[in-house]
């Protein structure tokens, strides 16, 4: 063997050496930071402070960055995201993430329409009323003050005047629920068979008589879909979000055995 | 060369520190609890039109209500999540942990769930065996402790055991001062991080859902929802109870809570709402349970012994403009030992410290609301400002997710441990249960927990000294969180014992003027005075008259009297004094001018079947009243207090239900009240000028 071939091993050995060191280095030490990462760092920043990061903060922002990313790197090397409770459970958030995130940002209308159809009564609107009344306090003859201030104001055209109610005397849209709480449920069933625009009276409350003065009543109904697209949009995602979830886990799931020690004493 | 050495590793080591802690300097700003989150859905509200009414209406709500997230709730049993609280409080039934349904009467207008801030959600992750808490050694007797199986009133010992002693041993254990972890914790300023037993991801979540339950629920016009928490503090040496909830005032809240491991000192806590406030974002804090503080909720001096001064006084006000003076664990109006000439003092009256183990006496001066008043008007006649010029309002303090307000409806608080009549005391125990009980004394090497009253054996437990109240209410244009929050910021509201009477109270110098039969009553008391919660100054040395209108809750007893509770101090010697005058009475009874009390009306209580009687009692009751020893260079404090005919206590409910006789030594009966925000009178400024001694 000569001396030439020997020199040209060892060179060549020199090289590869050399390589590996080089290359090793650049492969894991290097701490590239793209132009993209740097706008969202300090627009993070911004969001977070209300105005944009002086010098010296940005140097900071960067080091922060740098850092975290060594110390980051380095966890790995040495194996720190292995078994760890809580990197196991952001690892399955993400994947789930990324499933909810394979339906359609935007369902068709005729999924939307069955959506709707099958949940409609989560989007009923109640029935309102809305009405004025005098009030006969029951802690002054109110069933004869009320009934002849009625009479009065029939016959005569008097003025309805009644005592202060706590509550007011005008009310804007109460639904049932509401208008028993506040006057009880003998006063909310008269009050439902009353003629719009018509005194009318005295009626019976837990406080005392009432004339009552019915001005409108908006009838429960289901909305059409426009009304409330936006509600249902995001209900059937979510919905639908849960389910591609579901799905998945299903579908994966039948290729994983499951194995625990039948002689495990739980 | 040897130096040289140690000279390299010397920078080489300083060097890792200086790169491990400028690593953490980035956490400093997203773990600091002024970082703020807005919480607010996405979900589109149909720009609706909310009615508003100038002349306000009243809004019933409970600000004081913990589920699973809090550490206690959790080991009694709850397992209802701030969604099911929410649900509860609009008018679904939800679960008691021991299975039957809770619902309320009728739906309230505002709710918030306000879970303990310290370990929020982290008991639960103890229990969840599948958690990287769990898998410590202490974590064992929590393992699945809520499994559907074990919350039944046989597991009462357990959890009463862990409550006491396994939670306080285990649950706070620092890391030691080397770990890596205890570095990051003095670096963030999160002393939570140091915690052995703490896991913040899992304490943020459960802080994110309590925010995200508040801004589903929330519906401007119908039903209000606030998100916030409590910061359960308590002096370090005598336990004295500090607590307080904070709620904030929009969908935008800190990352998380400030609890009792930053800091137990409560100015610290107003610091950080000063603070937050600086950011945008509004909070309140309310304290609660002044009865169990051993008079510390209402010191004269301050957490670290100094002397109040002016800027605390501000300071404090800013922050808690309102006080809870009523909820499950008692009343703190007033205490018979501070207010030997009130009557109706003697009402529902806690006297142990909150949480003592063994029950320790809780001192009354300091830790009731009259006595608080009286005291800051002694700070201020000593110029050192008034730091209790604060508003009324009640809450529930429930654990189980859902509010006890009715005496014949009754679950008290802390789940398995006082959801039946034998575990809260009311209703004498079988055989078994004193087996389980003596059984569990053994066990857990506790003190007798049964005792004997007149040859029937109860258990020997504090929940008879509980109650079933309480209520906030405010006087708001609408049901809005900013109508209701500023509400609670000009202090006017007042506080029910559970029912939803209500009460307006007006002061000026033409009240005597306004026909109290007028429809146009309110708006012209508004016109012409000041209400609830606000100062009314003097105007040339004239007498004022207040204006009072009470409603009865008409599925609740009717009204008996309507009362005006004045304190003052004097003007020479300091001496605080306090006077109670009956301004309205039902029935056609005038109030006797001798006594300034209305004659008996006459209502009684059947304690056999609890049937009341039904011909006496008011509908409402007004009046407008002139104090009758009015001295206008005085400061005073005026505050209504509305008294319903008696009706029988809960305790007394749970006997007649049981078929038995109620317990010789409660009270059978109890009536039902209301008090108001007070209104202070400030002389003018010509006659303020007291020199301190």
């Amino acid at each position: 063997m000569s001396l030439r071939i020997i020199i040209f091993f060892l060179i060549g050995l020199l090289i590869f050496i050399l390589d590996i060191g080089f290359n090793a280095e650049q492969d894991s030490k290097d701490i590239y930071i793209s132009d993209q990462e740097l706008t969202s760092l300090l627009s993070a920043w911004e969001s977070q402070v209300g105005r944009p990061p002086s010098d010296d903060e940005i140097v900071n922002i960067i080091n922060n960055f740098v850092q975290e990313e060594i110390l980051y790197r380095e966890a790995l090397l040495l194996g720190l995201d292995q078994d760890d409770q809580i990197i196991k459970r952001r690892l399955g958030q993400k994947i789930t993430f990324l499933k909810q995130e394979t339906i359609p940002e935007h369902p068709s209308e005729e999924e939307l329409e069955e959506f709707f159809e099958d949940n409609k009564n989560t989007y009923y609107i109640p029935a309102t009323y809305s009405f004025s009344h005098h009030y006969f306090s029951k802690e002054s003859n109110a069933k004869e003050r009320a009934a002849s201030a009625m009479e009065s104001f029939l016959n005569h055209g008097t003025e309805l005047v009644g005592d202060p109610f706590f509550l007011g005397k005008n009310f804007y849209n109460y639904t049932a629920i509401e208008i028993k709480k506040n006057f009880g449920e003998v006063f909310f069933l008269a009050l439902k068979g009353l003629t719009i625009n018509e005194w009318s009276g005295p009626h019976e409350s837990a406080f005392g008589e009432h004339i009552i003065l019915l001005k409108e009543v908006s009838d429960g109904f289901y909305p059409p879909l426009e009304k409330v697209l936006l509600r249902v949009e995001q209900d059937y995602l979510a919905q639908a979000q849960d389910k591609a979830v579901a799905d998945y886990i299903n579908e994966i799931s039948s290729e994983y055995r499951v194995i625990i020690n039948p002689n495990f004493k739980f | 060369m040897k130096i040289n050495k140690s000279f390299i590793g010397l920078i080489v080591v300083s060097t890792i520190f200086l790169i491990y802690a400028s690593g953490f300097y980035k956490n400093l700003q997203s773990n600091s609890a002024l970082e703020i989150v807005d919480f607010s859905t996405e979900e589109s509200l149909e720009n609706k039109n909310i009615p508003s009414n100038p002349d306000r209406i009243p809004l019933y709500g409970d600000l004081h209500v913990h589920t699973k997230y809090s550490f206690d709730a959790y080991i009694f049993g709850v397992t209802a999540t701030p969604y099911d609280a929410y649900k509860y409080a609009i008018g679904e039934g939800i679960k008691h942990p021991l299975g039957y349904e809770m619902k309320i009467k009728e739906p309230l207008d505002f709710y918030a769930v306000t879970d303990h801030g310290f370990y929020m959600g982290m008991i639960e992750n103890y229990a969840d065996t599948s958690s990287k808490m769990s898998k410590n050694e202490w974590t064992k007797p929590m393992h699945n402790l809520n499994r559907p199986e074990n919350v039944t009133v046989e597991s009462t010992g357990e959890r009463a055991n862990l409550f006491s002693s396994v939670l306080t041993q285990a649950i706070i254990k620092p890391y030691p001062w080397w770990h890596p972890k205890y570095l990051g914790a003095w670096l963030t300023n999160n002393i939570q991080l140091a915690l052995q037993s703490f896991d913040y991801d899992v304490h943020k979540s459960a802080w994110a859902d309590v925010a995200n339950a508040a801004e589903e629920f929330n519906e401007p016009g119908k039903f209000t929802t606030f998100i916030g928490y409590e910061f359960t503090a308590s002096t370090q040496v005598e336990g004295g109870n500090l607590h307080r909830n904070v709620i904030f005032n929009s969908s935008k809240a800190p990352i998380r809570p400030w609890t009792r491991i930053d800091s137990l000192n409560p100015e610290d806590l107003w610091t950080w709402m000063d603070a937050l406030r600086e950011k945008g974002v509004d909070s309140l804090a309310m304290p609660h349970n002044s009865n169990g503080s051993n008079g510390q909720m209402f010191e004269v001096e301050t957490f670290r012994g100094n002397a109040i001064d002016k800027e605390y006084a501000e300071k404090r006000m800013r922050n808690e403009p309102i006080v809870e003076i009523t909820q499950v664990k008692g009343t703190s109006d007033t205490h018979p030992l501070l207010s030997p000439d009130d009557e109706w003092a003697d009402f529902e009256i806690m006297n142990k410290r909150v949480g003592s183990r063994p029950p320790t006496y809780s001192m009354p001066q300091g830790g009731y609301v009259r006595d608080a008043y009286l005291r800051g008007l002694t700070l201020e006649w000593k110029n050192q400002g008034n730091p209790y010029k604060f508003g009324l309002i009640g809450s529930s303090d429930t654990h189980t997710g859902a509010g006890a307000f009715d005496e014949d409806n009754y679950w008290s608080k802390t789940g398995v441990l006082d959801g039946t009549d034998m575990g809260r005391g009311s209703v004498p125990l079988t055989q078994d249960r004193i087996d389980q009980l003596s059984q569990y004394a053994i066990d857990y090497d506790q003190p007798i927990s049964v005792k004997e009253i007149d040859g029937r054996t109860y258990a020997n437990v504090g929940f008879d000294q509980w109650g079933a109240s309480g209520l906030a209410v405010a006087w708001a244009e609408a049901n809005t969180r900013e109508s209701i929050f500023q509400a609670f910021k000009r202090k006017e509201t007042f506080a029910t014992t559970g029912t939803r009477m209500a009460v307006r109270f007006f002061a000026g110098y033409n009240m005597d003027s306004i026909d109290l039969n007028s429809e146009d009553m309110v708006k012209n008391a508004y016109a012409n005075g000041v209400t609830m919660g606000a100062d009314l100054f003097g105007e040339n040395n004239q007498t004022p008259q207040f204006l009072v209108w009470a409603q009865r809750d008409k599925l609740a007893a009717p009204l008996q009297r309507i009362q005006i509770i004045k304190g003052w101090v004097e003007d020479d010697s300091g001496t605080p004094k306090e006077i109670i005058y009956d301004v309205a009475c039902s029935d056609g009874l005038s109030v006797d001018p001798k006594t300034n009390r209305c004659p008996d009306n006459g209502a009684r209580v059947n304690i056999n079947d609890c049937s009341i009687s039904s011909d006496v009692g008011a509908v409402e009751l007004k009046a407008v009243w002139t104090d009758p020893n009015f001295d206008p260079t005085i400061k005073a404090f005026y505050y209504v207090r509305v008294l319903e005919n008696p009706t029988c206590r809960w305790s007394t409910w749970d006997a007649v239900k049981a078929g038995v006789s109620p317990r010789p030594d409660l009270h059978k009966t109890i009536q039902e009240r209301a008090w108001s925000s007070p209104i202070w009178y400030i002389p003018e400024s010509s006659n303020l000028d007291i020199i301190p001694l």
